[in-house]
């Protein structure tokens, strides 16, 4: 059977304009393969600059591949096509609450994704909601409030649900769990994980914090200049990590001192 | 003798004929070439209380302490122009977001050159600005960024948020200060760019003795480098105490579960299991439990914690809860 993702040969080019009638082309993303299974977590770590945030881009499909594909069960991914994306590959942001629209109430937020991606009537749509923010720990009365009466926990776990209320396959994090206070980032970790197990999701997680990355990821992929300089199971390679970057983050987050 | 003694400070806020108790009762005492970590989440009060120490909170803050002392001076019976002096001299604040600090329309070198002291310079105008020019060379140099002539020229934009920071923490060395506060001086930077500017911070501890506050909201972080650490939920105190204290011996339940909230290497914790956290979210400022705020949230309530708890003291350790852990170890 085919792996949920598979990419092959992945890679991203920007050109820029070096002088008047050449222009450059600077490569962003090596090519890169992996594939990942459903409730797998694949955590992406590097420096700023390395192409992580690129990654995750392709396979949103926010951006255009130079090479390679992208396949979702055995079936390739157009890029362009985002009705068929939409459904399977769904992201989150760091600053959740920034991308709330202010002026609609969350009904009105997470009707949207349905209203476009799906045939429902406005019936099943309302149960949808109804069972998408049961999911993620919040009551139906929140239907009709507007973002800036939760606070930024709840803002987060509403982005969630409207993330999840598609049903995808693949949820990509983009360093969502850095900016939330330590006990919220708690409750969150243990609300994705147990939406992974019911919902068979599969996870990209882009994060600097190793703690979490350990204990959330099976996988991890450390990226340097857009290269894939290692690739493991999580465990392996934060144990013994090879690589002079990774070396240097493990150190940097672990026993510095401890006096 | 403490070079900051603030006991039982209440930051009040008024707004719509309301009045808001922001900061509740908090004690802070800071020795000289120590560095404290406050340690609370998002709208616990340590930012204001850090504002509330440069005196920079606006009218509609109403601050009362029953002992707020610099050096043995107390702050609140001074008159402000006094206070802003000793406040000037002595104490400097790094922030978040170190960029946006920054005035964009100029360069570094002019930016930290304004901080400078002027009366330290003689002579004639022209040996004035090189003397001045060589001063802000050296800030540079101490805060480790050795390309000093490149650096002065650019301007914040064109540098990284790491190097701002640095940038920050010269200006602030300027006046040569007693006390740094940093207020999350790594928050939105990268994981190895945060341990080289807090090396840096030890750094300027050890070297020139200078006390450093350092506000976080990541307990497990900063805790590498503090020596003392004060904890503080929605504006009120929680528990204070040595670093190794608070770690190993957490008595307050909010403390407990903020340590048991972080996956670490070190508890075996089977991998993707779920992690203990305290139910609900933080109340507002609008919306504040009565006695102690924790209360909804607390695994131990009970009936008693209606009326807020007193602090109490063991060897230094300093905690404020009716049923703390303090019997089981």
């Amino acid at each position: 059977m085919a792996s949920l993702i598979e990419v092959k040969d992945l890679s991203k080019k920007y050109k820029i304009k070096s002088n008047w009638f050449q222009k450059k082309a600077v490569t962003v993303l090596h090519p890169i393969s992996f594939k990942l299974e459903a409730k797998e977590t694949l955590a992406v770590i590097g420096e700023i600059g390395s192409g992580k945030s690129t990654l995750a881009k392709l396979l949103v499909g926010a951006a255009r591949p130079t090479t390679g594909e992208i396949s979702l069960n055995g079936q390739h991914l157009q890029t362009g096509n985002f009705k068929q994306r939409c459904q399977h590959v769904r992201m989150i942001f760091q600053n959740a609450a920034d991308t709330l629209n202010p002026s609609l109430t969350i009904r009105q937020q997470l009707e949207e994704p349905l209203l476009l991606n799906t045939r429902l009537d406005e019936e099943q749509r309302n149960n949808m909601i109804r069972a998408t923010l049961q999911k993620v720990g919040l009551l139906a009365d929140h239907l009709h409030f507007y973002p800036h009466m939760f606070s930024g926990g709840q803002k987060q776990r509403i982005s969630l649900a409207r993330a999840i209320i598609l049903q995808p396959q693949l949820v990509i994090f983009d360093e969502a769990l850095a900016s939330l206070d330590l006990s919220l980032r708690a409750q969150m970790i243990n609300l994705l994980l147990k939406l992974q197990e019911q919902m068979g999701l599969a996870y990209l997680l882009i994060s600097h914090d190793i703690d979490v990355v350990e204990h959330f990821s099976d996988k991890i992929m450390v990226l340097r200049e857009g290269k894939v300089v290692e690739y493991g199971n999580t465990r392996d390679v934060l144990a013994n990590p090879k690589d002079r970057y990774t070396r240097r983050l493990v150190l940097s987050q672990r026993k510095t001192k401890r006096k | 003798m403490n070079l900051l003694d603030i006991k039982n400070l209440s930051i009040e806020l008024t707004s719509h004929g309301e009045n808001i108790l922001a900061v509740d009762r908090v004690s802070l005492a800071l020795k000289d070439g120590e560095i404290r970590g406050l340690v609370g989440e998002s709208g616990s009060g340590k930012s204001i209380l850090a504002q509330a120490i440069i005196g920079v909170l606006d009218d509609k803050w109403h601050v009362t302490a029953d002992r707020f002392h610099w050096q043995g001076v107390d702050l609140l019976r001074l008159p402000l122009e006094e206070r802003k002096q000793i406040i000037t001299k002595d104490v400097a604040m790094i922030f978040q977001e170190p960029m946006s600090c920054l005035d964009p329309t100029n360069s570094i070198g002019e930016q930290i050159e304004e901080a400078l002291d002027g009366s330290k310079f003689s002579g004639y105008f022209w040996q004035k600005a090189q003397q001045r020019k060589e001063a802000a060379a050296k800030l540079l140099h101490k805060v480790g960024i050795k390309q000093h002539d490149t650096c002065a020229k650019s301007y914040p934009h064109q540098l990284t948020n790491a190097l701002c920071q640095r940038v920050m923490i010269a200006i602030a060395l300027a006046k040569q200060p007693k006390l740094l506060i940093a207020d999350e001086p790594t928050a939105s930077m990268e994981a190895t760019n945060q341990a080289q500017i807090f090396k840096l911070l030890e750094s300027l501890n050890k070297l020139k003795n200078m006390s450093i506050l350092l506000i976080s909201h990541e307990l497990e972080k900063i805790s590498h480098w503090t020596d003392y650490l004060t904890v503080m939920y929605s504006g009120q105190f929680v528990e204070a105490g040595t670093t190794e204290q608070i770690f190993n011996t957490p008595f307050h339940p909010y403390t407990k579960a903020l340590i048991a909230s972080t996956p670490r290497a070190s508890t075996n914790l089977i991998k993707k299991s779920l992690l203990h956290t305290l139910p609900g979210s933080i109340p507002s400022l609008q919306h504040l439990p009565i006695g102690c705020r924790l209360g909804p949230r607390c695994p131990n309530a009970q009936k008693k914690c209606v009326i807020a708890p007193q602090v109490e003291s063991f060897q230094g350790h300093q905690v404020s809860c009716h049923f703390s852990h303090r019997k089981e170890y």
